[in-house]
């Protein structure tokens, strides 16, 4: 990233911390309501120094990678083909929109009743929740992909398969990497969600448990803040991969 | 010169559906020929079905009566011996313009190295500056980017090359050079030409015969000889011959009747 972009980040979290402190200070909540930024800090450093962080963060890890793999590899070939059939778009789109407008929330218990309490609900929850938006990322950048174009492509004999690779994807990785960055956040969601529902290591459970039986708020602040790193981190990568591909144009 | 690359259209007829049920008729029975080596200018009002015919040519629409014939064979479909420039450049923004040349290559397959060879060889042909095959078309001149449309279309040595208005969007100084270039460009690579245009200059400069097609639904309604020699220079365009054979061709526009038209031939005359 260049130099220029990186001043208004850190300014802006400046700019945060600031605020936090100031309302610690004008409002003198105590510790266990709102830690100062800096105790928070120091809480952090313990924990991740003695170890409690490390496990929770990488089995969360573990599940937004699977189930942001699974939910998006399943959402390109679905929003492809809902692109492309109007048989299939009649067929699947009420399922579509119903699953979106379901809270997961409401729907993780059942998963984890379904599932267990490992791995393997995390991801199915992950990848329910990032498929809607990328499906319907992919499904509008195929859609839109300049006739003209393919109709060149036709002009040359492109086969299908060329069609893809060489018009089709290329014409729709806007869109398809804009459903992503939408995604990848939400993959975060779904594994802080899944983990409440049910499970015995992730950041979702280190919350539960430093809010419940070791009632430690700043260590519950340091996780909020862990997830929200990682949320954006994921996100930055995908908006580093964007440029690497796209910005170029 | 009949040579390969003959082009044969035998009452071709072509409807589009409309939305909302009906047909339109666009193509109303075209019988045209274009020898082998030759170059034809096909010259018509508006929305007359140019680009449709050209695109039947290309293989890209099939005709509803009549056939279109390569060499004496149908065409089925798209076909490598027939490279069409279309009305716009229709480049792949994605692409850096040596890339957009070279794409027809790389779907038919050629290695790396062989599209490197004939890519020196088609900027060559085409006249485009190296240092600029690295950009994107959106960072090309207009003039650039017809180039690299041109050049795409020549990639895999076509017989027959079909342009649609390929100069059009060009000011009336370069069009006269890209029409010369045209010309080198047809005794080097020793194409069938159907050249669409809305300029009778252009036709009268470029071309063997011109052919003038009627308003909507499509039809020839005169084939006109243009009584120069070859080689031309632009010089020719102020013999008188050309001031009387442009005046055939506007007197059967006329009777094809455009005055959307109009504009552009005052300034052809
Ligand atoms: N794919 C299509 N579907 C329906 N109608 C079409 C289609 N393509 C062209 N048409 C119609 O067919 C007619 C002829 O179009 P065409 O593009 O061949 O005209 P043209 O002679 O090339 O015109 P211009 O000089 O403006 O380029 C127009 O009325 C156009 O609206
Ligand atoms: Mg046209």
């Amino acid at each position: 990233m260049r130099q220029s972009s990186i001043v208004p980040i850190l300014a802006a979290l400046a700019g945060f911390l600031l605020l936090w402190q100031a309302v610690v200070v004008i409002s003198g909540f105590p510790p266990f309501i709102l830690p100062a930024p800096i105790a928070v800090l120091n809480r952090f450093v313990t924990a991740w120094a003695d170890g409690t962080i490390g496990p929770h963060l990488a089995t969360t890890l573990l599940e937004v990678t699977l189930g942001f793999a699974v939910g998006a590899g399943f959402a390109l070939i679905a929003g492809y083909a809902l692109a492309r059939s109007a048989f299939v778009e009649r067929l699947l789109s009420p399922y579509l929109v119903a699953a979106q407008a379901t809270p997961i929330l409401a729907l993780a218990p059942l998963i984890a009743l379904w599932f267990g309490p490992g791995l393997v609900g995390k991801v199915v929850i992950c990848a329910l929740i990032v498929f809607f938006p990328v499906a319907i990322a992919t499904m509008v950048g195929i859609r839109s992909v300049d006739a003209r174009l393919l109709e060149l492509g036709r002009s040359l004999r492109a086969t299908r398969r060329q069609i893809l690779t060489t018009l089709e994807i290329p014409a729709a990785l806007p869109s398809i990497l804009g459903g992503i960055r939408v995604g990848v956040t939400l993959a975060v969601v779904g594994a802080i969600v899944g983990e409440w529902a049910g499970a015995e290591r992730g950041l979702g459970v280190l919350i539960n448990l430093a809010r419940g039986s070791l009632f430690d708020i700043p260590l519950m602040f340091a996780t909020l803040l862990l997830i929200s790193f990682v949320g954006i981190a994921l996100y930055l990568a995908v908006v580093l991969v964007e440029r690497r591909v796209v910005g170029a144009r | 010169m009949n040579g390969r690359g003959s082009l044969m259209a035998r009452g071709v007829e072509l409807s589009f559906p409309v939305r909302g049920g009906g047909t339109l008729p666009v193509l109303g029975g075209i019988d045209l020929a274009v020898p082998g080596g030759g170059i034809v200018a096909l010259i018509g009002p508006n929305g007359c079905g140019k680009s449709t015919l050209l695109r039947v040519a290309a293989g890209l629409l099939t005709p509803s009566a009549g056939v279109m014939a390569l060499d004496g064979a149908p065409i089925p479909g798209p076909d490598p011996r027939i490279g069409l420039v279309f009305q716009e450049p229709r480049l792949l923004p994605w692409r850096s313009a040596a890339a957009n040349i070279t794409y027809p290559l790389e779907l038919a397959g050629w290695s790396a190295e062989r599209q490197r060879e004939r890519l020196e060889q088609l900027t060559e042909l085409v006249d485009i500056d190296r240092s600029v095959v690295v950009n994107r078309p959106a960072e090309l001149s207009g003039g650039t980017r017809q180039r690299v449309a041109l050049a795409r279309a020549l990639a895999l040595e076509p017989e027959v090359l079909l342009l649609d208005e390929p100069f059009s969007a060009l000011d009336a100084l370069s069009r006269e050079r890209f029409d010369l270039e045209l010309l080198h460009l047809w005794e080097r690579a020793a194409t069938t030409i159907l050249l669409v245009t809305h300029s009778i200059a252009e036709a009268i400069f470029v071309a063997d015969r011109i052919v003038v097609m009627s308003a909507r639904p499509g039809r020839i309604v005169a084939d006109i000889a243009v009584p120069l020699s070859r080689p031309r220079s632009i010089a020719d365009l102020d013999e008188g011959v050309v001031s009387r054979t442009a005046r055939e061709v506007r007197r059967h526009l006329g009777e094809a009747g455009d005055p959307s038209d109009e504009a552009s031939l005052a300034a052809a005359s």
